[in-house]
């Protein structure tokens, strides 16, 4: 039986608060996760995450994203209740993020899982290692509201 | 079209390549002031601080010299070790390690190809617009990718930076059924592989000739990527620890990375070079595409590196199937990598990455490594970079300037030059 759920944390770990979603998946994986999920740190994935989603029927991405909020403060939502402004530097692969992926999906007609995102607000993204105070903070709640989230799709029924 | 008598490019930081290096043309009056790459990325130092490690180490800390040949790096680095201190491989860890370094060939040359060559002939800035333009040669990049990357981690335990690769063979063997899956992939990439070839040989490749030497590694009973013998196209044989027979390093004032010549003023290395020399030992299918791409031995057009490119993709997919049935035919079981016979030793090892010919030396004293030089092939190939852009310009220069500037640029590119890899620390001496 394959595993129904996959859990991406994506960002740089060198890049501040970019990391938060590596550090969640880090914190699920300490934690042990329901059977049949899998958590990856999808790390600046770009283009590839199209190939790394292919055949999963849910996944939970994890990303820092400017949502208009305070840093530390995030929000669940689905696809179809975000619009995705894509990045302004297009030149670069390095830049190509979630809306870029969706994008293609759509384009070549390749089918995703049920996505469940959760946007954090940063609040720096210099170069340096560590999250800052108030993101870090906010590690745990996010975390826990990830683990639920998993809990209610994987007994959901199909 | 008049001729342009007076020109000034000067393409700060060349897109598309990796590193960071400037294209500066000055044309006056019809004469050619200045046409030269000037490679302007910082040294890296990884010689110097290798120095005091112990050996288990080394080709951990030289894989970091790049994130695309990566396993190139480490290969070419545990060779080195493996003749100083006296290792010899088992048959099962040889193949091994010769199917982790196929699956970066065509990592490698699928980048370079897709994302990094093909938008100039599309006319585009980057690989990104084909999301609209033509998402299926967008989504066939990534597939191959994806093969290629899990073909590398399968054996070396990562897609960069094979952790599972040390000296004496590897961490970890596959299991068979792994192997047979992997297999699986690679027979049906070869619909991919036909659509590459005939993607590729519909590119107008700008018409271009200068004869040069080319250099790479040749081995007698394969189409040489890890190890064997030095060759060069003027006809020169070396065994490898004598490279520096080859390569004479010297600085150059306006560029952070060293240059090199042998027979001539420069020689070229590279998917070209191997293909000039090597050509009889490809696979018939790869001797099929070079056909359909309209290359043939010897091609003195550096434009068609990125063919030649090509050609080894396709080489490598059909070889990677048949070491696979090698490794199981003879079954395969998990090994532990071989011991060293000794703790002190000099050796030199080279294998051909995606760029071209690396070689990596160490002298190493009870297991610390006390010397260590690398010569890169991208540095290699800066002289014949520059050869070629001075005599390419005076056939162009009757162009509009804006197709000047981007024919220079594709020229540069066609190298597939990683300049991170090729930029040296410089050994200063104060009088």
């Amino acid at each position: 039986m394959s595993p129904s759920v996959l859990v991406l944390g994506l960002g740089n770990p060198l890049r501040g608060d970019d990391g938060i979603g590596p550090r969640v998946i880090e914190a699920l994986n300490r934690r042990g996760l329901p059977e049949g999920t899998t958590a990856l740190d999808a790390g600046t994935g770009g283009l590839d995450l199209l190939q790394i989603l292919g055949g999963w029927e849910r996944a939970v991405i994890v990303d820092a994203s400017d949502i208009g909020r305070e840093p530390g403060q995030f929000v669940r939502f689905t696809p179809d209740e975000a619009r995705f402004v894509g990045s302004e530097d297009m030149t670069s692969l390095h830049n190509a993020g979630l809306a870029e992926v969706l994008a293609l999906a759509d384009a070549v007609g390749q089918p995703l899982p049920e996505l469940v995102i959760f946007g954090v607000q940063p609040g720096k993204i210099d170069w340096g290692e560590g999250l800052s105070p108030t993101v870090e903070a906010a590690l745990p709640s996010l975390a826990y509201a990830v683990l639920e989230e998993i809990n209610k799709l994987v007994t959901r029924d199909t | 079209m008049t001729k342009t008598t007076n020109l000034n490019v000067n393409v700060h930081h060349l897109t598309r390549v990796e590193g960071h290096g400037n294209i500066v043309v000055d044309v006056q009056n019809g004469e050619i002031k200045k046409c030269q790459f000037e490679v302007v990325e910082a040294p890296r130092f990884f010689e110097a601080f290798v120095r005091g490690r112990p050996y288990t180490e080394i080709n951990h800390i030289t894989s970091r010299i790049c994130g695309i040949c990566s396993v190139g790096h480490s290969t070419t680095s545990v060779e080195a070790t493996e003749k100083a201190l006296g290792v010899e491989l088992t048959e099962q860890a040889m193949l091994l390690r010769k199917l982790n370094f196929h699956g970066e060939m065509i990592d490698s040359h699928v980048l370079h190809t897709y994302y990094l060559v093909a938008p100039d002939f599309l006319g585009i800035d980057s690989v990104i617009p084909l999301l609209e333009m033509n998402p299926d040669v967008l989504m066939r990049a990534l597939r191959i990718k994806k093969l290629s990357g899990d073909l590398c981690a399968m054996i070396g335990g990562r897609h960069t930076h094979p952790c599972a690769l040390v000296v004496g063979g590897f961490t970890r063997t596959p299991t068979e059924r792994e192997l047979r899956d992997m297999q699986d992939r690679l027979v049906a990439a070869r619909e991919d592989m036909d659509a590459t070839v005939a993607l590729f040989s519909t590119l107008p490749w700008p018409e271009f000739s200068r004869e040069t030497e080319y250099v790479s590694l040749r081995k007698a009973d394969e189409y040489a990527f890890v190890g064997g013998e030095v060759v060069t196209s003027d006809g020169f044989t070396y065994p490898i620890a004598d490279y520096k027979k080859v390569t004479n390093e010297w600085c150059v004032p306006f560029s952070t990375a060293k240059w090199t010549k042998h027979n001539r003023e420069s020689y070229m290395v590279g998917a070209l070079a191997r293909f000039n020399n090597n050509y009889e030992q490809l696979h018939p299918k790869a001797k099929e595409a070079a056909k359909k791409l309209g290359l043939e031995p010897v091609c003195y057009n550096s434009f068609l590196n990125s063919a030649a490119q090509v050609v080894e993709m396709v080489h490598c997919v059909e070889d990677g199937i048949e070491i696979i049935d090698a490794l199981l035919s003879k079954g395969v079981t998990p090994e532990d990598p071989a011991p060293v016979n000794r703790t002190s030793g000099e050796g030199a090892g080279s294998c051909d990455v995606p760029r071209g010919i690396l070689f990596h030396h160490y002298v190493y004293e009870d297991g610390i490594c006390r010397e260590a030089n690398c010569i890169i092939p991208t540095n290699q190939n800066w002289a014949n970079v520059n050869a070629d852009l001075k005599a390419f310009l005076p056939q162009i220069l009757d162009k509009p300037e804006d197709e000047i500037r981007h024919l220079l640029e594709m020229l540069v590119r066609a190298y597939d030059p990683c300049i991170s890899c090729s930029t040296h620390t410089l050994r200063v001496e104060l009088v």
